[in-house]
This record gives structure tokens, C-alpha cells and sequence, in this order.
């Protein structure tokens, strides 16, 4: 038991240390104020639009701390809506304004007005903030259409491919579970905005199970001696008496080979995009998500 | 034959560390007289019952603890022409395993326990020594691969060459176990020995050892000489021929003559440990110090061990994984 806790002994003060360093960094944290809400014009205190009523009063509300939490630590207006109906008939008067729509795009149209309307941003009416529309209903072309609208800094920073990333992971089980989906959406947006480190704790979990088997492997490999002694220990004088040795030169041939020159491009194509002006004639980003 | 003290009549013993025989029951030195035993059955001290068995040429009495050496068998063909006396004792021994075995966290706590290590002790392992010459041909076509760019186009240039070695390896002293209860990889992975320390057989070295005949004769352990000797001037051999990208043998042979041997005992602390109803054998070259041994796993240490491990590294990495995330 003495040999035990002596073996161990560095890693427990290093687990000590990481637990000091771990709980000042917490207590710091919950001593910041988190940056001040500069929209006042917005009367819209609602984050959550669950008009196709697939979240419980419960969910809804556990949505809505998460949601209050995220955006003190993002500076953002993070928006939920649901529906289930056809936007069909709504995008098409908005046609003249914005030009011919597509059925993706019945979706946009609504999710950006919505935001518009409502004078989402956390910074000014029209600013920093981040709007999912997920609509239910079946499109006339058999497909259900999600929309993720951003504005203000939410849309600098995110390009189509982390918007198309993101619904991606977010939507996944949206039809079996829809609040961890949307749980998901806002934990996500949280994480790509802030940029910081995602790490899942089953990864951990998994790093640690890794290394243990390699340090149990490693001690169990221990054993035996090693071979201490060369191929010379036993030769008279350390070493063999060469008598002869001949290296007679015979032939020599020569083959040529002609070098193929890759003259191609360079790949890769530039990213970003997505960005538009909304009927209401504010600068939106987005992506949209298919099921 | 039995050393006995002239001073008190105890049993005098070859004492490493003095190099020099040692009476432990009065710390008298040099006070040896060698008397006759009392045959391969009885002790030669107390007359209990000794166990001989087929090989044992020196063995300790269980029960006044007195050193007795057969007569029989040190002399005439059982003579050994040389002997490796002990350089380390029983203390430098015990340290070495301590050493060796402080790391190896998956052993038994009481694996070198005071008690069990004491009763560690010196065995003489019989050895052939043989010395031979190896006569080493090789003939064979090597090729030189040289590849340079000019321009668009790559050239490869490919020499061939008659290769031809004739080497001498003269072997000395190389060592062969001639014990049939040692593992013969365990007691190859001993080596080497200092052979300048080697001396002349006298039965003085053997008192206070544990010792054994040769179990085989040399005739029947040359093979084994001689692959061990094969196997090493082949290396040397092929040492010879670098410089070619490749090498197609048409020659290679490695001949011996003129092979000798001589009798040889070698000293080896043997520790044995039981676990679990299994024997562990853990060797300490007696001369240079070197350790050889398995050491007993306890699955309970490993658990323990390992568990605590997978524990510390969950908890430092999720530790470290919610400071990153603060940050």
C-alpha cells in the first residue's frame, strides 16, 4: 500500500493541481459579467417558437435557460422555430421582390422575415444572432426543409460548409428526438461561434482506456534479460581474420526512364457564401437542411 | 570432502567478498582443514540424510545448514578443468534483483521478501567450453544500384560484381550449459563472463555453493556449439559484404575443425519463488551481476495497478478537457 500511494504519488498531485486550476477558472468565470445586451428596441423576449408543437412545456423551458446561457456567452440571439405547413404559398409573395424561389428556398424567406420582424440581435435590432426554422410539413417536392438564418457577426463567421455541418449533426434524429436535436443546435452554435474545443467525454473516456491498456501492455512486456552479448564475444582477438576478399568488377548496365511532368491545376474551391438581402432589405447568411 | 574450521569446527566457506575462505561461525579466515565426507548419503557434519540425486555434486544440509562436496564427483572424469569462482555474494545478489525488479510494478509484494530471498543460493552450473575454427566461404554476385535525373529522363545504373570472401573465425571459450534442469535460452541470456577471472579447478570455491556434474557429455552438446558458432560467423560473414544493393548467393559455407572442449563450472545465484503453486527461477550471474528472470504477474496488482492508472488519466484528461473549454 506504501509503494502504492508513492507510485502513484505524481499523478495525484497533478489531478490536485488541474482540480485548483479547474475550480479558480469556474469561479472566475461566474464572476464575469457576461457582455451587455445592446438591443433594447426588441420586444421579443421569446426565444422559442415551437408552432408545430413538438416540444413539451418542460423541454421548452429547459430549452429556453440553455438558450438564455448561450447567448450571454456567444453575444448572439439564439432563435428557435418550428412549424408545419406549407410556406409555399407564403414565399410567393415575396417573389417579386426577390426573384423566382426555389422550394429550399421557401424556408429562407420565412426564417429571415421572422427574424426581421421580430428585431432579433443582441447587439441592435438586425444584428449579431442566429435563427433555425425547422418546418415539418412536406414541400410539394416530398422533402421537408430546415433553414439556419445568420446575421451580424453569426453570419461572418460561419461559411455554408460549417452551416451545412451543423444541421447536419444537429438534425440528425430530429424526427425521434427533436429537443436533443435542437438542444444540440444551440450547444453547436455555442461551440462553432466561440471556436472552442468540442471534446466529447466518451473520447476521453476512450483516450484513458488506451493509454491504461498501453501502460498495462508495457509492464507486462517487461521481462526476461537482454542479450548482452554480440557475435565477436567468443572470437580469439575480437574479431575474424579475413584471408581473402575479392570484389571483381563484371558488367554494368544502364536503363533511362523519361519523367512524366505534371503540369495540372490546383484544387479547392473558395468557400463563404450564402449571404443575401432579405425582403426587409437586411444582409442575411445561411443554409438549408433537407429531410 | 567438508571444510571445517581448525578453530571452533564449523563449516568454512569461499566468501566472495573477502575472496578468500571464511569460517561465519568464528570469523576466522584461512583456517580451513578438509575432511573426508560421509559419503552421498549422509551429512558429513550431523550424518542426516543428504539428498545426491543424479547430478548434485555439492549440496547444503537441510539441517545443520553445513556445505558437504563429493568426492566422487569432482575427480577423475567429473573434474573440472576450470572454475569461475564467485566475484559477487549474497547481499550484492539481493541488491541486483532489488534493482532489477523495483520497476516491475506487477509482481507479488512479496515477491523479494526478506524471508524468501535469504534462502536464495550460489549454484556452480557445469559448462562445456569449446573452442573450434570456423572456415567461412562465400561466393556470390553482388549489384551497385546508382540513379541520377537529367533533364526529363532518369537513369538507372546497375554494376554487377563477382563477390568472393574466405574468412578465419578462431572460437574460444565458447560456452555451452551442460545442465539439463537450466533453460538453455535463460542461461545464454546470462553471458557474457569475464573468462580472465577463470582459474584452475580447486574444490576450496565449491565450499559454501551448491554444485552439479555435467548432466551431458561433450559430444552430445556440440551440435548445439556448433549452430551457436555457425549462427555467429554468418553474421560476421555477411558484416563483410555491405556497399551492395543486392546480393545473390551462389556459395556459403562455414566448416569447422580442430573443435576442443573443457569442463567448466560457472557461478549463478538461483532465486526461486513460489506464487500461486508455480515456481519462478530468477538468475544473478554470480560474476558480473547480470539478472535473468521472469517475475510472478499478480492479477490482482495488475487490476490495482491498472485501474488506478485508467482512473488517474480519466479524471487529469476530463480535468484538462473542462479548463480548455473555460479558457
Amino acid at each position: 500500500m506504501k509503494g502504492y500511494l508513492r507510485y502513484f504519488r505524481v499523478y495525484f498531485i497533478i489531478i490536485l493541481i488541474l482540480t485548483v486550476v479547474f475550480a479558480a477558472l469556474k469561479f472566475t468565470e461566474s464572476g464575469r459579467q457576461p457582455a451587455q445586451r445592446g438591443n433594447t428596441e426588441a420586444t421579443e423576449q421569446e426565444r422559442v417558437f415551437d408552432y408545430a408543437n413538438k416540444l413539451t412545456a418542460e423541454e421548452e423551458d429547459s430549452l429556453r435557460r440553455l438558450i438564455a446561457k448561450r447567448e450571454a456567452q456567444t453575444g448572439c440571439d439564439i432563435v428557435l422555430v418550428t412549424r408545419d405547413e406549407s410556406l409555399e404559398e407564403y414565399a410567393r409573395g415575396f417573389e417579386e421582390q426577390l426573384g423566382p424561389l426555389r422550394p429550399y428556398q421557401y424556408v429562407m424567406v420565412y426564417a429571415d422575415n421572422f427574424y426581421d420582424q421580430h428585431g432579433f440581435g443582441y447587439d441592435k435590432p438586425h444584428g449579431d444572432g442566429v435563427l433555425l426554422l425547422d418546418n415539418w410539413y412536406r414541400e410539394s417536392d416530398g422533402k421537408v426543409y430546415s433553414w439556419l438564418s445568420t446575421c451580424g457577426r453569426a453570419k461572418e463567421r460561419f461559411s455554408s460548409e460549417m452551416i451545412d455541418e451543423l444541421l447536419d449533426k444537429a438534425l440528425e434524429d430530429v424526427e425521434s428526438n427533436p429537443y436533443k436535436a435542437y438542444k444540440k443546435y444551440v450547444n453547436l452554435f455555442y461551440y462553432d461561434m466561440t471556436g472552442k474545443m468540442h471534446i466529447p467525454v466518451f473520447a476521453v473516456i476512450l483516450a484513458a482506456a488506451a493509454a491504461a491498456a498501453v501502460y498495462v501492455g508495457i509492464n507486462l512486456g517487461r521481462n526476461k534479460g537482454q542479450k548482452t552479448t554480440g557475435v565477436t564475444a567468443y572470437v580469439s582477438g575480437g574479431r575474424p581474420q579475413i584471408r581473402s576478399q575479392s570484389d571483381l568488377f563484371l558488367r554494368k548496365t544502364v536503363t533511362r526512364r523519361h519523367i512524366e511532368r505534371n503540369t495540372g491545376g490546383s484544387g479547392g474551391s473558395g468557400g463563404g457564401g450564402g449571404s443575401h438581402v432579405s425582403s426587409g432589405g437586411v444582409s442575411h447568411g445561411g443554409g438549408g437542411h433537407s429531410r | 570432502m567438508i571444510y571445517k574450521c581448525t578453530n571452533c569446527g564449523g563449516n568454512v566457506v569461499y566468501d566472495p567478498d573477502r575472496k578468500e575462505m571464511h569460517c561465519p561461525y568464528c570469523d576466522g579466515t584461512d583456517t580451513q582443514d578438509k575432511l573426508p565426507g560421509g559419503g552421498m548419503e549422509n551429512c558429513a557434519n550431523c550424518g542426516a540424510p543428504i539428498e545426491a540425486g543424479d547430478y548434485r555434486s555439492a549440496v547444503k544440509c537441510e539441517y545443520c545448514g553445513h556445505y558437504t562436496i563429493f568426492d566422487e564427483r569432482v575427480e577423475g572424469v567429473y573434474e573440472p578443468r576450470l572454475i569461475l569462482p564467485f566475484k559477487i555474494g549474497k547481499g550484492t545478489a539481493v541488491k541486483r534483483l532489488e534493482e532489477e525488479f523495483s520497476r516491475r510494478i506487477f509482481a507479488p509484494e512479496s515477491f523479494l521478501a526478506q524471508a524468501t530471498v535469504e534462502k536464495m543460493e550460489g549454484n556452480y552450473i557445469p559448462f562445456w567450453l569449446y573452442d573450434m575454427k570456423a572456415d567461412c566461404r562465400y561466393a556470390g554476385t553482388g549489384t551497385r544500384v546508382r540513379v541520377w535525373v537529367s533533364g526529363d529522363t532518369e537513369y538507372t545504373e546497375t554494376s554487377y560484381f563477382q563477390v568472393g570472401r574466405d574468412m578465419d573465425v578462431d572460437f574460444e571459450k565458447l560456452p555451452v550449459d551442460a545442465s539439463l534442469a537450466m533453460e538453455d535460452d535463460v542461461m545464454d541470456l546470462l553471458e557474457p563472463y569475464g573468462y580472465e577471472a577463470l582459474e584452475n579447478f580447486r574444490p576450496e570455491y565449491m565450499s559454501g555453493f551448491l554444485g552439479e556434474v555435467y548432466n551431458q557429455n561433450a559430444e552430445t552438446l556440440e551440435p548445439r556449439a556448433r549452430k551457436r558458432a555457425e549462427k555467429d560467423a554468418l553474421v560476421m560473414l555477411h558484416n563483410t559484404l555491405n556497399g551492395y544493393t543486392t546480393l545473390i548467393p551462389q556459395q556459403e559455407t562455414v566448416s569447422f575443425h580442430e573443435v576442443r572442449s573443457s569442463y567448466a563450472l560457472l557461478p549463478v545465484w538461483w532465486y526461486r519463488y513460489s506464487f500461486e503453486g508455480k515456481n519462478y527461477d530468477c538468475f544473478v550471474n554470480g560474476q558480473t551481476g547480470k539478472v535473468v528472470g521472469k517475475a510472478p504477474l499478480s492479477v490482482k496488482r495488475i487490476f490495482a495497478y491498472g485501474g488506478t492508472f485508467f482512473a488517474c488519466m480519466s479524471l487529469i484528461l476530463l480535468l484538462l478537457k473542462g479548463i480548455l473549454e473555460v479558457l
